[in-house]
C-alpha cells in the first residue's frame, strides 16, 4: 500500500514535517484558497441568476489546487485538467480576464470561442483547457520534452482528474514521459467522482499512484485536503524534473464538495453521508486552525480577506458584465492572415440578417468586398 | 427600476422548471446574490439568487407551477438602475436594447422563447432525415432514451404518415401553394397538451387491443324504460351510464385493470374504487374528466353527473381537479361513427374501454325451438390494456363479463 502523505491532520494539527516558509507565504497560501473559494462562490451565483452560463465548482479542492500551482516556478508551465482556473489566477491569470471569459463578452482572450469556465493565459504559461479528457496529458508531455530540447529550465505541471487516469492520454503521456524524462509532474487530482463513477469504480490498481510504477513514474499520494503536503511534495517532484531527474505522479486525494458543474445534480448518485464527511476535513479550516495555532494569522483574519476578495471581485463582475458582447466579426478571423473573399460575403449575409432582426452592433458592419 | 427576471437556463440546455418553493415573499428585500427561489429543472434542484439588491415587487409563479426558460419569475425593484446593466432602461428589453445601443449590458440575457413545436428532442440525424422528408419532429413519437426522436422513428413515421394517420396535415404539405393556399394552426395549449399524453401514453404502456361485439337488444330496451323514468326527473339518461356500472362490475372481478402503474415506486396500484375518465370532445379538444366511485352510484346519478359533465365541458368549465385520478378510462365514438378502434391508455391508467355505435343487424337467436333470425341490434367494444401490467387473457376476460353484463343487463342490479 501507499502511504498517503500528510503534514496536518483534519483538526489543524500538525502531523508531519512543516515545510520550511515564511510566515508571510505560509499566510499567502491562506490567501490564495479563500479567493479560489470566494471566486468559486460568486461563479455560481452568477450562473444560477443567469448571468453567465456554466460553472464547474472548486469547492473543497482549494489545497490541491492552491498547494500544487505555488510549487510552481514563473517559467513553469500549467496543463489543466478541468479546475485549476482560479490557481491560474494566483499565477498571474488577470482576474478581468478570467471574468471575462465566463462572460463570454469583448474582453475574452478566448473569444468566444471556448466555453466559459476553460481558461487561458498566455502570460503565466496556462495553455487553453480542453473539455476532452485527458489530451492535455500528451500535449503537456510533448510540450516539456520540447522545452528540455530547447534547453530551456521549464518544468510542466500536468493536471488531471481521476476519470482522466482511464483516459488513452494517460497511458500515452505517462508512458512517454517515463521514457523521455520529460521534465514534467503529473498532479492527478483524485476528487472522488468522475461526474458520477465513483473514484473506487475509477480502477483496480490498489492506488493511482500505482499506476506509475507500470511507466517507471515514481507516485505518491498525499492529502489533498492539507495544503502544506500537497505544496512540499510537488515542491520536492518540480525540483527533481527540473534537476533532469524526470517525471512523478502525484496523487491529490480530495473530494469535489458540488457537482461535477453547474448541470449536475451530485444528490442523485452519491450519500451524503459521504459529503458530510468530507466537510470535516475542509482544506480552508484546517489550514486556518494551524496559522492561528501558529500565530501567523489574526482571528478574524480569515473573514476580513474573504469580504476584500468579494469585493475586489463584485468590482470586476460589474465590469465585465456592463462590457461589450465579443464582436461577430471574430468569428471569420484569425484562421487565414486575411479574411478572404468567400468569407466576407458570407459574414456580410449573416450581418445583413443581424441587422434585419435589430440585432447588429456597432463594430460589426459588413467587410468591404 | 424594474427588473423582469426570467429563469435562465441553469443546465446546459434545460428547457423548464418547477418552482420548489420561494425563499422569499413579494414585498421583501433582498440582496444581490440572495437566494431568492428554489427550481427544479430535468437535471437538478437548484436555488436562484437575485441579480441585484432591491426589493421583491412581485413572484409570477407558485410553488409547483412549471415555468418555461425565459419565462418570468419574478419582479425586482432596484433603487437605482444597476451598475452592471448602466444603460438599459427598461428591463422587459434589456437584451435587446444592450444590442441596440451598444452598451452590451445584458442583464438577464434569455434566449427568445422557443417556437412551441421546436422542442422535441432528436438525434441529430433524425433532425435531418425529418428535414428531409418533410416531417414534423413533434408529431414523432420517440422510442430513445427519454424519448428521444431516433433516426429509425422519423423514417417510421414517414411510413406511416403515408398511410394516413395524420391526414389533415399531410394533405395540406402536399397541396402545392397557390393551389388555395394553407393554414397554419400553432400547435399549443390544449392540442399540445394531449400530444404530450398521447406520447407519454404511447411511449410507455405496451398497448394490445381486443375487441368484441356486444348484443345490446336488451340494453335498447332497458335504456328506453329508464329514459322515461329519468325524463321525469329532469335527467337525460344515455348508454354511457349502463355501460359505466358494467365496467364498474367488470373490474371487480378484474381488479388487475383498474389502477395505475407508479413508476417511481415501482409498484402497480390496484384500486379497491373504481373512478372512470371519460373521454369528452370539446371545442377546444380532447378532455378526459373523471367520474369517482362509480361502483357506489346508480344509473341516474351517474346520468346526472354526465349531464353536468357534458355542461361543464360545453362552456369550457372543467376544473383541473376533475381531469386527475382516473383507475380506467371510457372513449365513446359511437355517437359519431366507426366500427372499432385502438384506444390510447389514458396514462397512467392500466386500460381503456372504446365504445361504438348500436347497428341492427340480422342475428341468430337460439331458442328452445332451434335457432331463428332476428333483427337484434349490436354494439362494439374495443378494450386496450397496457400489456407491461396485464395479460391477454386479463384483457379478453374482462371483455366477456362485460358482455355477459350488457348482454343480460338485469346482472346489473346483483
Amino acid at each position: 500500500m501507499v502511504d498517503v502523505q500528510r503534514v496536518l491532520a483534519a483538526d489543524g494539527s500538525v502531523v508531519g514535517a512543516v515545510p520550511d516558509m515564511s510566515d508571510c507565504r505560509l499566510r499567502e497560501l491562506l490567501v490564495h484558497m479563500l479567493r479560489v473559494r470566494c471566486i468559486d462562490e460568486r461563479m455560481l451565483k452568477l450562473q444560477r441568476s443567469g448571468r453567465i452560463g456554466f460553472v464547474g465548482s472548486t469547492l473543497g479542492l482549494e489545497a490541491a489546487m492552491i498547494g500544487s500551482a505555488a510549487a510552481l516556478g514563473p517559467m513553469d508551465w500549467m496543463w489543466s485538467g478541468l479546475r485549476e482556473g482560479a490557481a491560474a489566477v494566483m499565477r498571474g491569470l488577470p482576474l478581468d480576464e478570467y471574468v471575462a471569459q465566463m462572460f463570454c463578452n469583448s474582453n475574452d482572450t478566448a473569444k468566444g470561442r471556448q466555453m466559459c469556465n476553460h481558461f487561458q493565459h498566455a502570460g503565466s504559461h496556462y495553455p487553453s483547457w480542453s473539455s476532452g479528457i485527458g489530451t492535455q496529458l500528451t500535449h503537456g508531455v510533448g510540450a516539456a520534452l520540447a522545452a528540455h530540447r530547447r534547453g530551456l529550465d521549464e518544468v510542466h505541471a500536468i493536471y488531471c482528474g481521476d476519470g482522466a487516469s482511464s483516459s488513452n492520454g494517460f497511458h500515452s503521456g505517462l508512458n512517454f514521459a517515463g521514457v523521455w524524462k520529460a521534465p514534467c509532474v503529473f498532479v492527478l487530482v483524485d476528487n472522488g467522482w468522475a461526474i458520477s463513477v465513483s473514484s473506487r469504480a475509477q480502477t483496480a490498481a490498489e492506488s493511482y499512484a500505482a499506476k506509475g510504477r507500470a511507466y517507471g513514474v515514481p507516485g505518491v499520494e498525499v492529502d489533498g485536503n492539507d495544503v502544506l503536503a500537497v505544496h512540499g511534495v510537488t515542491a520536492e517532484a518540480v525540483e527533481t524534473a527540473r534537476g533532469g531527474g524526470g517525471p512523478s505522479l502525484i496523487v491529490l486525494k480530495t473530494y469535489r464538495m458540488l457537482g461535477h458543474s453547474s448541470s449536475d445534480d451530485p444528490t442523485r448518485y452519491r450519500d451524503p453521508e459521504e459529503v458530510a464527511a468530507w466537510a470535516e476535513r475542509d482544506p480552508i479550516d484546517r489550514y486556518e486552525t494551524f496559522l492561528l495555532d501558529r500565530g501567523v494569522l489574526e482571528a478574524g483574519g480569515r473573514e476580513r480577506l474573504a469580504a476584500a476578495t468579494l469585493a475586489e471581485l463584485d468590482e470586476v463582475i460589474r465590469t465585465q458584465e456592463a462590457a461589450a458582447p465579443m464582436s461577430t466579426r471574430t468569428l471569420v478571423e484569425d484562421v487565414y492572415a486575411e479574411v478572404p473573399g468567400h468569407l466576407r460575403r458570407q459574414y456580410n449575409d449573416f450581418a445583413r440578417i443581424q441587422e434585419s432582426h435589430g440585432e447588429a452592433r456597432p463594430g460589426e458592419g459588413a467587410f468591404p468586398l | 427600476m424594474a427588473i423582469e427576471f426570467k429563469l435562465p437556463d441553469v443546465g446546459e440546455g434545460v428547457a423548464e422548471g418547477e418552482v420548489v418553493q420561494w425563499l422569499v415573499g413579494a414585498g421583501d428585500a433582498v440582496e444581490e446574490h440572495q437566494s431568492v427561489v428554489e427550481v427544479m429543472t430535468d437535471k437538478a434542484t437548484v436555488e436562484i439568487p437575485s441579480p441585484a439588491t432591491g426589493v421583491i415587487t412581485a413572484l409570477h409563479a407558485e410553488a409547483g407551477d412549471v415555468v418555461e426558460v425565459g419565462g418570468v419569475l419574478f419582479t425586482l425593484e432596484t433603487a437605482d438602475a444597476p451598475a452592471v446593466a448602466g444603460a438599459a432602461s427598461s428591463t422587459e428589453t434589456a437584451a435587446q436594447a444592450a444590442g441596440g445601443t451598444g452598451s452590451g449590458a445584458v442583464l438577464t440575457p434569455t434566449p427568445p422563447p422557443k417556437p412551441v413545436g421546436a422542442k422535441a428532442l432528436a438525434t441529430p440525424s433524425a433532425r435531418r432525415v425529418a428535414r428531409e422528408l418533410d416531417i414534423e419532429l413533434s408529431e414523432v413519437a420517440g422510442t430513445g432514451r427519454n424519448g428521444v426522436i431516433r433516426r429509425c422513428d422519423v423514417e417510421a413515421a414517414h411510413g406511416a404518415g403515408g398511410a394516413s394517420t395524420v391526414g389533415a396535415h399531410a394533405s395540406t404539405m402536399d397541396v402545392p401553394t397557390g393551389a388555395g393556399g394553407e393554414t397554419r394552426v400553432p400547435f399549443r395549449g390544449v392540442r399540445r397538451k394531449i400530444s404530450e399524453a398521447m406520447v407519454r401514453s404511447r411511449d410507455s404502456a405496451v398497448h394490445f387491443t381486443v375487441v368484441e361485439e356486444v348484443d345490446v337488444t336488451e340494453l335498447v330496451a332497458l335504456r328506453e324504460r329508464a329514459k322515461a323514468v329519468g325524463a321525469e326527473q329532469g335527467v337525460k339518461v344515455t348508454y354511457m351510464p349502463f355501460i359505466m356500472k358494467a365496467v364498474a362490475k367488470a373490474l371487480e372481478r378484474f381488479p388487475q385493470l383498474n389502477g395505475r402503474l407508479d413508476e417511481q415506486a415501482g409498484e402497480i396500484v390496484r384500486c379497491h374504487y373504481v373512478n372512470l375518465g371519460i373521454a369528452t370532445d370539446t371545442d377546444t379538444g380532447l378532455l378526459v374528466p373523471v367520474i369517482e366511485g362509480v361502483e357506489r352510484k346508480g344509473v341516474l346519478a351517474l346520468a346526472g353527473e354526465l349531464a353536468q359533465l357534458a355542461q361543464s365541458a360545453r362552456t369550457g368549465r372543467i376544473s383541473p381537479e376533475r381531469l386527475k385520478g382516473s383507475t380506467f378510462s371510457i372513449t365513446n365514438a359511437g355517437n359519431i361513427g366507426g366500427i372499432h378502434a385502438t384506444p390510447i391508455i389514458n396514462h397512467p391508467d392500466i386500460a381503456i374501454l372504446g365504445v361504438h355505435r348500436i347497428m341492427k343487424r340480422p342475428g341468430v337467436v337460439e331458442g328452445p325451438e332451434g335457432d331463428r333470425i332476428e333483427v337484434r341490434q349490436y354494439m362494439n367494444f374495443s378494450t386496450s390494456v397496457d400489456h407491461r401490467l396485464a395479460d391477454g387473457a386479463d384483457g379478453v376476460r374482462f371483455l366477456v363479463a362485460l358482455k355477459e353484463l350488457l348482454e343480460c343487463p338485469g346482472l346489473l342490479a346483483l
